[in-house]
């Protein structure tokens, strides 16, 4: 596949990394020199340097030879001119577009077929702010990934030593608790993902991620040692975009906010949108701010100002004062490592978040999305089975899957099968795995080469 | 540094260096001259020892490098290929030094071209053609080649093709730099199939033919006999020959832009015409200095001041006369074109056309400049800017390229040569172009250089051909330091 991406920005690189790596010619576009001669020398992709907007740049990227268009500049206005341009020039080209107006978003009509023809429009701000708002529902949990239509989610968390599962091996731990069915699909230990059997011991300060039925969940955080009382009370530090619209999700769901902003003009426009909510206009660095407000009774702080170490600062500042749990919106990679060994509860990553739903979208054949976990080293896969596949009609433990893969859970009609190594996966069957992304070229194969044969 | 990783490419590169052997291997069965066993121990040494490293340091994962690794892999990579390239001449024993192998076998892997083999027909014709071999495989890149062929590398080919191209802009062709580096190849293959067919016309039998495009498109210079291209006596070989010593001049990729149809970016390259022109004021102003002084009719003239022009400015080095005796006019003129070569991304050699005309372009700005000081200018080519880094670069390769000229050729006056054999042997290994003036002039050879002199001499020609950083860069203490 030719996949042209336009901006060079952190989800530009990343989409092009990842892209590349799986086996994709992948050409940048960009402006800025120094930008592409990063790109140049760490990955394997074609630089170009220009305007992403401009037909000429376009045409020597060669466009029309092109599968996909990824426009993630900085401006909405170049990246619907790009898709423009890639509607006119290359008809076939699947489009994809970051839109970060919040009016143009509303109306999604002007970007359907009959009008500019994108595929694909995120914004990153609502991706990641639905994150935060899944964090909320089920507290306790540093991420959750929606599969099955939200039927099914994984949640990932890191254990305390208060955990009993701490020390254990993973078949005891199903013993432990049968009422209900999960799955511990990965475990991150020191930033490298293992891939989990019966036999691995769990050990504390472990990344874990869990698939269980959404119903589930709870109970599950909460055997596993988390606190899962339902939020109440939370606190958000800066009144952009962002905070905007994370304030009017928490309204909805009746939960008291308090919206610390430094500008006065920003709070104006905060207490023009929000009626619940109480608007302080003031430092969310400022102890005695925080403390005036009763910041220990709160039980999350939300950070999402643009200064991303003031997010991180104003997070440990409210925990250091009583807040049960803490977000900080972070855009670097580097730091969310960082973020989980500080005492930092979530992040909040809104570019992380536009990669992964670019990567639920692009996913070949019949995967109904992917979503990248952990910095991108694992990857969860959701897809249904087809009867020509090599998976299908036999036993797990008959199938030869690459090493790293473990198949999550089994959706058929109604029922969640947690599998087990007896379990068969039958055709239209709706499949979760988890895999490296190493892997996933050959995952790819074995549920799509067979695809086109089908067809 | 991942030391492991480096051994494992090596080991590789080694192996499929080995391999190439078989070519030399097979026309030795064909003549059966006596060099079949000293070609296929070569080949069997070569062989093993890039076994050994291949397989001791298999790593588990994809390699990654850092430009620092590709640097180091590059230079050390056509270290070896000049240390195992050198086996069939000692083996066999036509250069039973190593020094004169070494020499030998560098001056074909960077498409040099000087020899120290003072008698070429005497030696047998499977190692005949391994040094025209070495030659063409030098001559893209065989690195490059690897690159190509093992697909061994995925981001690290990068730091290795940026280490070797020769060419101050390293962009791709293609997304991928595998794919890059086989579309290079693939082009340079199609054009020497095409010389080789046109020899073929011309007289030439299958086997001079084939070695004689080697060198040709490798912008080399080694021939099959003493006497060179003079030895055909042929004005449409020298004709075909020139043709194709000026094909192999011009950057591949706008060669690539022929080939898939878009002649419009061949013709208005600035490079391009600039080579052409260079090209033409040479021919012109010593046909005419010929014409007062060695031949008689202008046809003579012509032919051979484009062929002798056109061989040095590529840096093939091939002769059809002895230009030593040409009147001083021409002689100053193909000794400063020894330091203009080839254009960028060329398989010809010394500080490519590309950069010069920066140079010129850059120094008029200044000009320009000192004329208008409120003027904001900056250095295009064609349409693009040229930004300040990428001009800083180039200056800094002309003066480093300059520098090392003029150490070299001190160190060569003081091993006892004379100025103008000291100055041009040092112009003609810095720059591949092959031979020079009095000492190493075109009725000459190498052979009588001191040993020092021929180590001094290699090392010119490596970092000649690898652009000066990549070797210089392994001299600096810096690039050690943890």
């Amino acid at each position: 596949m030719r996949v042209i991406v336009i901006g060079a920005g952190e989800v530009g690189f990343n989409i092009a990394d990842i892209l590349s790596k799986e086996g994709n010619d992948v050409i940048i576009i960009d402006k800025n020199e120094e930008r592409l001669k990063d790109v140049a020398e760490n990955l394997d992709v074609q630089t170009i340097q220009g305007s992403g907007s401009s037909p000429e740049i376009l045409k020597t990227a060669k466009l029309d030879q092109s599968d996909m268009v990824v426009a993630v500049t900085d401006s909405d206005e170049t990246n619907i001119v790009a898709c423009l341009l890639a509607s006119v020039q290359s008809k076939g080209a699947l489009k994809i577009a970051r839109i970060r107006n919040r009016d143009l978003n509303k109306d999604s009509t002007i970007f359907d077929k009959n009008h500019l023809s994108i595929d694909l429009c995120i914004n990153p701000e609502r991706e990641s702010v639905n994150n935060v708002m899944n964090l909320i529902e089920y507290p306790g949990a540093s991420e959750i990934i929606d599969f099955a239509g939200g039927r099914i989610k994984l949640a990932g968390f890191h254990l305390n030593s208060v955990c009993m599962a701490v020390g254990k091996k993973l078949q005891d731990i199903k013993e432990m608790c049968k009422e209900h069915d999960f799955l511990i699909a990965s475990i991150i230990r020191n930033n490298e993902p293992i891939v989990p059997s019966g036999k691995t011991t769990i050990e504390e300060n472990d990344y874990l991620f869990v698939l269980a039925e959404s119903e589930n969940v709870l109970d599950i955080l909460k055997f596993f040692g988390k606190d899962v009382a339902p939020v109440q009370r939370v606190f958000i530090v800066g009144g952009g975009k962002t905070a905007l619209l994370l304030s009017e999700e928490l309204e909805k769901k009746g939960i008291v906010l308090k919206i610390i902003e430094k500008k006065q003009n920003k709070c104006e426009i905060l207490a023009s949108h929000l009626n619940k909510s109480v608007i302080l206009h003031g430092d969310g660095t400022s102890q005695d701010l925080l403390k005036e407000e009763n910041i220990q009774d709160a039980d999350y702080l939300i950070a999402v100002t643009n200064d991303e170490e003031a997010n991180i600062l104003a997070a440990l500042l409210a925990k250091q004062l009583g807040a049960k749990k803490t977000i900080s919106l972070i855009n670097r990679v580097d730091y969310s490592h960082l973020v989980s060994s500080i005492g930092i509860d979530g992040v909040m990553n809104p570019r992380h978040a536009t990669i992964g739903k670019i990567l639920h979208f692009i996913r070949k054949g019949k995967v109904i999305s992917a979503t990248p976990l952990h910095d991108e080293k694992a990857e969860a896969v959701e897809f249904i089975a087809l009867e020509t596949s090599e998976i299908t009609n036999k036993p797990l433990k008959d199938i030869k899957l690459p090493r790293g893969t473990i198949i999550g859970a089994i959706i058929r009609e109604d029922n969640i099968i947690i599998p087990g190594g007896d379990s068969i996966i039958k055709p239209s069957d709706l499949v979760i795995l988890v895999t490296l992304r190493s892997a996933i070229p050959k995952i790819e194969k074995i549920l799509t080469v067979k695809l086109d044969y089908f067809e | 540094m991942k030391v492991k990783s480096i051994l494992y490419i090596l080991g590789a590169f080694l192996f499929f260096l080995g391999l190439a052997m078989i070519f030399p291997l097979a026309w030795a069965l064909y003549y059966g001259e006596g060099d079949l066993k000293a070609l296929a121990l070569s080949m069997l040494i070569t062989m093993v020892c890039g076994g050994i490293l291949y397989f001791s340091f298999k790593p588990d994962e994809n390699i990654t490098l850092s430009h620092k690794e590709g640097f180091l892999i590059v230079a050390t990579g056509w270290f070896f290929a000049g240390f195992f390239g050198a086996l069939p001449y000692v083996i066999h024993g036509v250069l039973p030094s190593f020094t004169d192998a070494f020499f030998e076998s560098i001056s074909g892997f960077t498409t040099t071209g000087a020899t120290v083999i003072t008698y070429i027909e005497g030696i047998p014709h499977g190692i005949l053609f391994w040094r025209s071999l070495t030659q063409w495989l030098g001559g893209m890149g065989i690195i490059i080649l690897s690159i190509a062929i093992l697909p061994l590398l995925g981001v690290g080919g990068m730091q290795l093709y940026k280490a070797e191209l020769p060419s101050p802009v390293k962009d791709k062709l293609t997304p991928r730099v595998t794919e890059t580096a086989r579309t290079l190849w693939i082009v340079y293959f199609i054009i020497s199939t095409v010389e080789f067919i046109l020899l073929l016309f011309g007289g030439m039998d299958v086997f001079n033919a084939l070695c004689h495009t080697f060198t040709t498109m490798a912008t080399g210079g080694f021939s099959t006999s003493d006497a060179s291209i003079a030895h055909f006596h042929s004005t449409y070989i020298d004709a075909v020959i020139t043709l194709f010593m000026m094909i192999a001049g011009i950057n591949f990729t706008l060669h690539y832009s022929v080939l898939v149809g878009n002649f419009k970016s061949f013709y208005k390259n600035s490079e391009l015409r600039f080579y052409l022109g260079i090209t033409l004021i040479a021919i012109i102003i010593v046909t005419l200095n010929l014409r007062s002084h060695i031949f008689e009719d202008v046809g003579s003239c012509l032919r051979y001041a484009s062929f002798q022009v056109v061989s040095i400015l590529t840096t093939t080095g091939f002769t059809t006369d002895n230009f030593d005796q040409w009147p001083a006019l021409s002689k100053t003129i193909l000794l400063l074109l020894m330091f203009i070569g080839g254009s960028a991304g060329s398989t010809g050699g010394s500080i490519k056309c590309l950069r010069i005309l920066l140079i010129l372009k850059h120094s008029y700005m200044e000009l320009y400049r000192l004329v208008h000081p409120h003027a904001v200018t900056a250095v295009k080519l064609g349409k693009k800017i040229v930004y300040p880094e990428t001009m800083a670069s180039i200056w800094g390769f002309f003066i480093l390229y300059l520098a090392m000229t003029v150490a070299a050729s001190i160190i060569m006056t003081a091993l006892g040569l004379d100025m103008m054999t000291a100055f041009s042997s040092v112009a003609a290994t810095i720059g591949n172009v092959g031979p020079g003036f009095g000492g190493v002039g075109a009725a000459s050879t190498y052979s009588e250089i001191p040993i020092l002199g021929k180590w001094v001499l290699s090392f010119c020609m490596l970092a000649g051909r690898l652009e000066i950083y990549t070797v210089m860069i392994l001299l600096i203490p810096e690039f050690w330091k943890k």
